[in-house]
């Protein structure tokens, strides 16, 4: 199984793209300033952007989907129970899960943003995928979500994961680490091996390894043990 | 002084909060009524009972300036310049000195390549800047942001950090994820299922949420005698 980007040339508004290399099973992570293409490239791995040159494409992927960075975007439900079902799953177990136990009639609208995101994920985590794309999945989310979220991702049966995020404090364990910089895609490699070259690292990974401690990778407890090993 | 006395709202329930000028940093669980409270502070919902005040005058009679927590819910025109443009259109602001702060805020910002955009074609993290700009231009004294950084890095929250601070706003409310943010408010409060648990400088709050993943991850490390 992998996704392949042939030398692609994606554009976007005015702005183009650059990315050749090779997503393998595994977690993946891309990360980027804002506004440094990482929804584009999303969009263009799930086939939702072609390219101008080049080409990209999936080998031995039967299903995959796109997590968007807003939640809103994903609503075609007018109920809790509607917009789960949308999803091909049933409503009273990912409500249960959600903690929105009995409240299937709800507006999902009527939910706070994060809880929303919340509902969302959970729906898009319960899927068995090939490949899945995740668009900022960190965003909006309270402390105790994005660990969870981080735990559950570590423990996906989905053939390949793709991060695209800015997220700098809560991160699940990787496989591999890519970076959007001036329009190209750089795949800087596996982790931990990557890190040191790793322009948008999160400050306290930076300030680890001008210390010269190389944590083994990016969950906290990681960066915790990594620290004090100082 | 902002004063919030005996307010039932959705889901709140606030018999008593005073926020003094400053920044103020309100955080919880999602879903604890913070966008809500951040709404009543605003101006632009008002209480099924009790009253919000700022300086002994109600809400919603104030120059505010707003950022949701839904980036297109910002905006009601195209483009980017439109839209900071706006806050000092609706203010009867002259053309030239309105442009003139369009473009010193954008600068600041550093959203100038953006100026002559279409609001539709931007990322998530480029709206918040947009509407952050929108909101600050006209340099009102109450700033209320709901969650603005949950679609920035940590180069665009710098950024934003040093906007707000240059801005004079005599209050700086914002509800946040980050909790290294929120560390460097002069208040915090914390909001549990619609109440206020705690209130306070960050160092006392955050005491109070040490077993909790609230507690700054920075400050875990230093406590950890790592760092």
């Amino acid at each position: 199984m992998r996704v392949v980007f042939e030398d692609a040339e994606v554009t976007r508004e005015r702005f183009m793209i650059r990315a050749a290399g090779s997503f393998a099973e595994g977690v993946h992570l891309v990360s980027g300033p804002v506004g440094s293409g990482k929804t584009t490239l999303a969009l263009a791995a799930t086939g939702l952007r072609t390219p101008k040159k080049g080409k990209i494409y999936m080998e031995g992927i039967g299903t995959f989907t796109l997590s968007q960075q807003f939640p809103e975007y994903h609503i075609t439900g007018t109920t809790l129970n509607e917009e789960i079902a949308s999803w091909g799953l049933k409503p009273d177990h990912i409500l249960e899960r959600t903690g929105f136990n009995g409240q299937g009639s709800r507006d999902p609208f009527s939910l706070a943003r994060g809880e929303l995101k919340r509902l969302h994920l959970a729906c898009v985590l319960s899927g068995n995928w090939d490949l899945l794309v995740l668009d900022e999945p960190f965003s909006g989310l309270d402390c105790r979500e994005k660990k969870r979220i981080a735990g559950e991702i570590a423990t996906l049966k989905a053939g390949i994961v793709i991060i695209f995020t800015h997220e700098q404090t809560v991160f699940p364990r990787v496989d591999r680490l890519w970076e959007l910089q001036e329009g190209f895609l750089r795949d800087l490699g596996p982790v931990p091996g990557s890190f040191p070259d790793w322009r948008g690292a999160p400050p306290l990974l930076r300030m680890l390894l001008e210390k010269g401690i190389v944590p083994r990778n990016l969950a906290n407890e990681d960066l915790l043990e990594a620290v004090c090993r100082m | 002084m902002i004063l919030v006395s005996g307010v039932r709202f959705n889901t709140l329930r606030i018999p008593d909060l005073s926020i003094y000028p400053g920044r103020t940093a309100i955080i919880g669980r999602n879903g604890s009524g913070k966008t809500s409270l951040l709404r009543l502070i605003a101006g632009l919902a008002s209480p099924e009972e009790g009253s919000v005040t700022i300086s002994g005058e109600p809400t919603g009679t104030h120059n505010v300036g707003w950022v949701d927590e839904y980036p297109d819910r910002n905006f009601i025109f195209s483009t980017v310049y439109d839209e900071i443009a706006s806050s000092c259109r609706f203010q009867f602001i002259p053309c030239e000195e309105t442009r003139s702060m369009v473009l010193e805020i954008a600068s600041k910002a550093g959203i100038t390549h953006l100026v002559r955009r279409e609001i539709r074609t931007l990322s998530g993290g480029e709206k918040a800047m947009v509407a952050l700009a929108s909101a600050l231009v006209t340099t009102p004294p109450l700033v209320v942001m709901d969650e603005y950084d949950s679609h920035l890095d940590s180069s665009c929250i710098n950024a934003v950090e040093g906007l707000i601070g240059a801005s004079g706003a005599q209050y700086t409310i914002q509800c946040t994820q980050n909790m290294e943010l929120a560390a460097r408010c002069d208040t915090v409060v914390f909001l549990y299922e619609g109440k206020i648990l705690y209130k306070g400088r960050p160092e006392k709050i955050f005491t109070s949420l040490k077993d909790s993943c609230f507690y700054p991850f920075s400050w875990r490390l230093r406590d950890a005698g790592c760092l």
